[in-house]
């Protein structure tokens, strides 16, 4: 009994084939290319609208924010806000869809495809799905004039780290999930919350004491204070920090997902 | 289009011994031992529930046996399952086919899994879609297909990588004859190139039709083995008489009949007597008009060993 559960776990460790992680990542880049141009609104549209009506609709009314314009605050919180929307929607309910309706993942798992690159390929897509819309809106941004510092270029790879760390995460509530319906709750009860609390709308700090530490737990909030420091050229080790702590989010739920996937799908 | 086998002693491709599985308290198959020989068209006959499906997901590496052997190529399932899925081609129940790309897409997409990609998969892709009788689609949303095609797309798929065997659970369930007919002789056709099929079923005919050789199984357990043909001569007989009865008499005559030794089934308006082995059933006492001769089927076979009640009530 020991012995078997032994080489059960030795068979779960083992290798994984970059060949079948680029072949799941693959299968999405040619479903990607096939609706191109819908998928547009979404990575450049729709941020470019909240982007516009918040920053200088509100801005204005607002003035200044912890010393720069209501835009310049609010812009990159947005643009990772934004990233953590597009690989959160695409590996819960995307991923969802594909195991769940479609039986997709039975099919790519009847080829010599482990759980392991499975789930990597699609993170690894979600993740690029959030890098394609940080750079398209970061672009933007810029030509508002609403990025301060040479340094906010690298705000695309915090808007990659949040793709992987949403990616992972979202991945893990389609994994757990009984239903679609139940599904509705990763955006009610996680997205929105962190997209309107997690600092991008208004600092932390003007929250009430108790919740200031709340807020600094939630996942979005190092990826909207790491991107914001890039943004005004303040990149401390609070924010050396907040990379930190969302490479570990991500870290975390990347096994959580392959657990729970090989629980639900090998039975 | 598929790798030939070599010829030579039949050497067995999947061994069994002793399969078992359980989910929890329920044992879905239960110490069942085969063999499926390199070359054959093997069929797992059973009624809904009986465990073929469990069998062929083992098989497939999609789901571990809780004890007993399970060896593809002499790779156990579980432990080599990366090698044994090398080899195999899959065609699920639910066809699994990816909506978000075409039909083309599908089968490029799914070779790349199997390291065949670029120029050389696409080719592949067309050759394939050429014999499934696809080309004309080749660019359509997997949606737009009807029944029959995406059920053939499914069986192209598992065909991208030139597997040496394939493994089918219910390919025809749920259509149209054409389209069944259509996916026997596709199946035929790669069967004589020499692709070992592992299949399931419950269509009686399909079975007659294509394998070489089957086991019947119900409650996980398997109860009877042979080619289709011994299957039937052996639990229904070479030939069966159905007769016509009316009420009053039909209990009557089918215990006289039972008395002289015949498996007699009672289908409330009409009894099938099966034969002993290559013997005709002797109905005697009855209108000659009543009574009809016809060869036994599996599916008089079927019955006889699975009994008559529903599955799925």
């Amino acid at each position: 009994m020991m012995a078997a559960v032994a080489s059960r776990r030795s068979v779960a460790r083992a290798d994984v084939r970059l060949r079948n992680v680029a072949g799941v990542w693959l299968r999405h880049a040619t479903a990607f290319k096939r609706g191109y141009l819908i998928e547009i609104s979404a990575i450049l549209i729709e941020p470019l609208l909240i982007l516009l009506a918040i920053g200088f609709g509100v801005g204005r009314l607002v003035g200044e924010v912890s010393d720069v314009s209501y835009a310049v605050f609010v812009a990159p919180g947005i643009v990772v806000g934004n990233a953590m929307w597009h690989s959160l929607f695409e590996c819960s309910w995307g991923a969802f869809r594909r195991m769940q309706l479609h039986r997709v993942y039975d099919s790519i798992l009847t080829a010599p495809v482990s759980i392991r690159e499975l789930a990597a390929g699609e993170i690894a897509w979600g993740a690029t799905r959030s890098l394609m819309t940080t750079a398209a809106v970061l672009v933007a941004a810029s030509a508002f004039g609403l990025i301060d510092s040479p340094l906010g270029a690298g705000i695309v790879l915090i808007g990659v780290l949040t793709g992987l760390t949403f990616g992972g995460m979202g991945l893990f509530f389609a994994s757990i999930a009984p239903t679609t319906h139940s599904l509705t709750l990763v955006f009610t009860l996680v997205g929105t919350p962190l997209f309107f609390f997690g600092g991008v709308f208004f600092p932390i700090e003007s929250l009430p004491d108790f919740l200031e530490p709340v807020a600094w737990a939630l996942p979005l909030t190092p990826a909207v204070q790491a991107a914001r420091g890039l943004s005004t050229g303040h990149f401390g080790l609070t924010e050396l920090l907040c990379v930190v702590y969302l490479a570990a989010l991500a870290a975390t739920f990347y096994p959580l997902a392959v657990w729970r996937l090989r629980r639900r799908l090998i039975v | 289009m598929v790798r030939m086998e070599s010829s030579g002693p039949v050497r067995p491709v999947v061994r069994a011994v002793r399969l078992e599985k359980r989910f929890k308290q329920n044992v879905a198959v239960n110490q069942i031992t085969f063999d499926v020989r390199a070359g054959e068209t093997f069929g797992l006959l059973g009624p809904n529930g009986a465990g073929k499906t469990t069998t062929m997901r083992m098989m497939a590496c999609m789901s571990p046996p809780t004890s007993g052997e399970l060896t593809v190529n002499g790779l156990d399932v579980y432990r080599r399952s990366r090698e044994v899925r090398d080899s195999l081609g899959v065609v699920s129940q639910h066809d699994g086919l990816d909506p978000d790309l075409s039909a083309r897409d599908n089968l490029i997409v799914h070779a790349r899994y199997f390291g065949l990609r670029g120029a050389a998969a696409r080719a592949r892709a067309d050759e394939v879609l050429e014999f499934f009788g696809l080309t004309g689609r080749a660019g359509d949303e997997v949606d737009n297909l009807s029944g029959g095609l995406k059920r053939r797309l499914g069986i192209a798929r598992a065909f991208m990588h030139r597997p040496s065997m394939v493994i089918l659970d219910e390919p025809t369930t749920g259509l149209d004859p054409q389209s069944r007919n259509r996916v026997w002789e596709q199946l035929a056709i790669l069967k004589q190139a020499g692709v070992t099929i592992a299949m399931s079923t419950h269509y009686m005919e399909e079975a007659t039709a294509l394998c070489d050789r089957l086991v019947v199984i119900d409650h996980g357990r398997i109860l009877a083995e042979g080619s289709p043909a011994e299957v039937v001569r052996r639990y229904a007989g070479e030939q069966t008489a159905i007769v016509r009865v009316d009420a009053g008499m039909r209990q009557s005559l089918a215990a006289r009949l039972s008395g002289q030794g015949y498996q007699v089934f009672d289908h409330a308006t009409w009894l099938a007597v099966h034969g002993r082995d290559g013997e005709r059933p002797q109905v005697d006492g009855m209108d000659p008009a009543r009574i009809v001769y016809r060869a036994s089927t599996l599916e008089d076979a079927f019955l006889a060993l699975t009994g008559r009640e529903l599955r799925d009530e």
